[in-house]
């Protein structure tokens, strides 16, 4: 089945609502089981990290039982991060395919997710680029990875999943 | 203003009474910040960086001494040089950058430059300046801080002339530098490179507590311990064990300047950890270290340098430092460090331990880093002093015991307790002297 890049952009808004509507398990299910989900970190001004092995990054998960667990953790209602959950808006636009032919489709999209804690009632802006690798054998597009290239990186408390 | 009384009353210590109390005021007060900025944080030793990240000839790194800039470099000469990073024409910063290689540093204003001894090698145009004659005698070099010293590889320095030589304010403490450094083939320790920075909205005194504290873990982290739990069940590592005589439980050791250090005993770890992975480098220590220096190689242990760093060896390794930016604003940076030279595995698993729990995005530190901020708007609360500093005051003080005796140290204070002990006496060095330098302060201005 052959998808275009409309297809391929329903599924990361639809993503992006998952997580805004915190629909956790959907949202898991758009993953494939050994999924590679990583927000690398910068190495200074202008590189980022490359080897996940040899250097740090924010998030490196290379399955979907260990993004289960970030879910486990804030559905346990023990985490204090999560109590409250931040309110998030996640903007999506740019998408566009980094390379055709290539299968899984390699797509690019540029993100803002703006975030509001109601404890605090502080706000704040995550922005950045998304790498995605779509696999498109199946009926809809499903990530085979997520690369998230977060450009501020001055972290205000917290970051997750939810708030990328 | 901020009087002497008003200094005073910030710490009642009368431990032989049951009391220890720090006013709330001290992590709201802007006055106090502003006495802790310049007679804390820009009077004591700073670690500016490791020697491993600037090994060669005019490497540097840009770092800060409370609130003000410094550079770092590795001078021609292969020594270190430190100087307030602000050019001496106009004080614009001299290095924007955070770390890098060049010779010069030239200052974009007008362009004067220095190299990295610090010298002034060029003022742009002096001919044509008009300058007066005086100018030709000033000086026109980077000023360089008071005092720099290392410590097995860690650098620090000083912007006061009168600290003490490095190694005296470490005291016993650098032990627990020793135990870190030591699990290197060549006795080094470097950054793991992808460093990070977050910020949390409370008083740079909630980090520098929750490092001494084990009593939190369980409550605030107990979505994590619910994670610990299923991930050892699901694993079948065949993990290290201590002694089966050894008394499992945890504890502290206090030393002069404010330092301290937890740590714990556990039969079984609940995770693995980088040094226990490589039975190659363990042989090796044990033959060159012996048993007991091992046994506290594996062991949990936070080391807390008064004013602002921290030493973790847990699951990963980490080292954080603190910048108070506000009374309720804290700058904070984040580095896993590792001996160099272990094993690729052991590295690659020292790197997930570390992602895993520390960082605002890791498991852990995020929900330590929430509850600060929880700390912080709960003390506006007019509601006196804290009851926050009693756990251990019952029994009488240690002073000597097994633990101490294995490391080679004589402590000022040793608690030891339960696994679920959590002790708050070791909480009391770093306030003492807290409390003697804002006096100190409190006398001069
Ligand atoms: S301020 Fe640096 S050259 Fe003028
Ligand atoms: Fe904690």
């Amino acid at each position: 089945m052959s998808h275009d890049l409309s297809s391929i952009s329903a599924a990361i808004y639809r993503e992006a609502r998952l997580l805004d509507q915190k629909s956790w398990k959907e949202w898991l299910l758009m993953y494939e089981e050994d999924a590679v989900y990583w927000a690398p970190g910068w190495l200074n001004e202008y590189d980022l990290v490359d080897d996940p092995d040899r250097q740090v990054s924010l998030i490196y998960h290379t399955n979907r039982g260990q993004l289960a667990e970030r879910i486990s953790r804030i559905q346990s209602r023990k985490s204090i991060t999560a109590l409250p959950l931040p309110r998030t808006v996640h903007v999506i636009s740019n998408v566009h395919f980094l390379d055709e032919k290539q299968s899984p489709a390699l797509v690019s999209a540029s993100f803002v997710v703006h975030v509001f804690d109601p404890r605090t009632a502080r706000e704040h802006c995550h922005f950045g680029h998304y790498e995605f690798l779509f696999s498109l054998s199946g009926e809809s597009p499903t990530i085979a990875s997520k690369k998230i290239i977060l450009a501020n990186d001055r972290i205000p408390t917290v970051v997750d999943f939810y708030s990328l | 203003m901020t009087s002497e009384s008003a200094i005073g009353s910030l710490l009642i210590d009368r431990p032989q009474d049951g009391i220890f109390e720090v006013a709330r005021r001290a992590f709201t007060d802007p006055e106090i910040f502003a006495l802790e900025q310049k007679y804390i944080f820009e009077a004591l030793w700073t670690f500016v960086g490791l020697e491993t990240q600037i090994p060669r000839a005019n490497d540097f790194l840009t770092t800060h001494i409370g609130s003000q800039p410094v550079l770092l470099t590795r001078k021609s000469d292969g020594s270190v040089g430190c100087f307030l990073n602000t050019c001496r024409h106009r004080g614009t910063i001299v290095c924007p950058f955070k770390h890098g290689r060049q010779k010069f540093h030239v200052c974009r204003y007008h362009g004067w430059a220095y190299d990295s001894d610090g010298r002034n090698t060029a003022v742009t145009e002096e001919a044509d300046g008009q300058y007066p004659e005086s100018f030709r005698d000033k000086n026109r070099d980077l000023i360089p801080v008071a005092r720099l010293e290392s410590y097995r590889g860690l650098i620090f320095a000083s912007l006061s002339p009168s600290v003490p030589p490095l190694e005296e304010y470490l005291g016993q403490a650098a032990h627990f530098i020793d135990l870190i450094v030591d699990q290197s083939p060549v006795g080094q320790v470097e950054f793991v490179p992808g460093a990070s920075s977050y910020t949390f909205d409370a008083n740079w005194k909630l980090q520098f507590e929750n490092g001494l504290d084990y009593y939190h873990f369980n409550s605030t982290h107990s979505s994590y311990v619910d994670i610990l739990k299923n991930r050892a069940v699901s694993s079948n590592a065949d993990l290290p064990r201590e002694d089966s005589a050894e008394r499992v439980g945890q504890g502290s050791f206090s030393f002069p300047h404010g330092h301290a250090v937890n740590w714990s005993i556990k039969q079984v770890s609940a995770y693995g950890r980088p040094l226990s992975n490589d039975q190659e480098n363990l042989n090796r220590l044990t033959e060159q270290f012996g048993r007991d220096r091992v046994k506290w190689m594996l062991r949990q242990r936070n080391l807390t340098i008064f004013p602002s760093l921290q030493l973790i060896d847990i699951s990963s390794s980490q080292l954080r430092t603190w910048r108070p930016l506000a009374p309720d604003k804290t700058e904070m940076t984040s580095h896993c460090i590792a001996p160099v030279g272990e094993s690729a595995e052991s590295r690659r698993m020292r790197i997930r331990g570390y992602e895993d729990f520390f960082n605002p995005s890791g498991l852990a530190t995020s929900d330590d880093n929430v509850m600060y901020e929880y700390c912080q708007t709960g003390y506006v609360a007019e509601a006196g002093n804290t009851l926050g500093y009693l756990r251990g005051l019952g029994s009488d003080p240690v002073h000597d015991g097994p633990h101490a005796n294995e490391v080679g140290i004589t402590p000022d204070e040793y608690a030891f307790g339960a696994p679920t002990f959590g002790g708050e006496t070791n909480f009391h060095a770093g306030y003492r002297e807290w409390h003697r330098l804002l006096l100190n302060a409190g006398q001069k201005i």
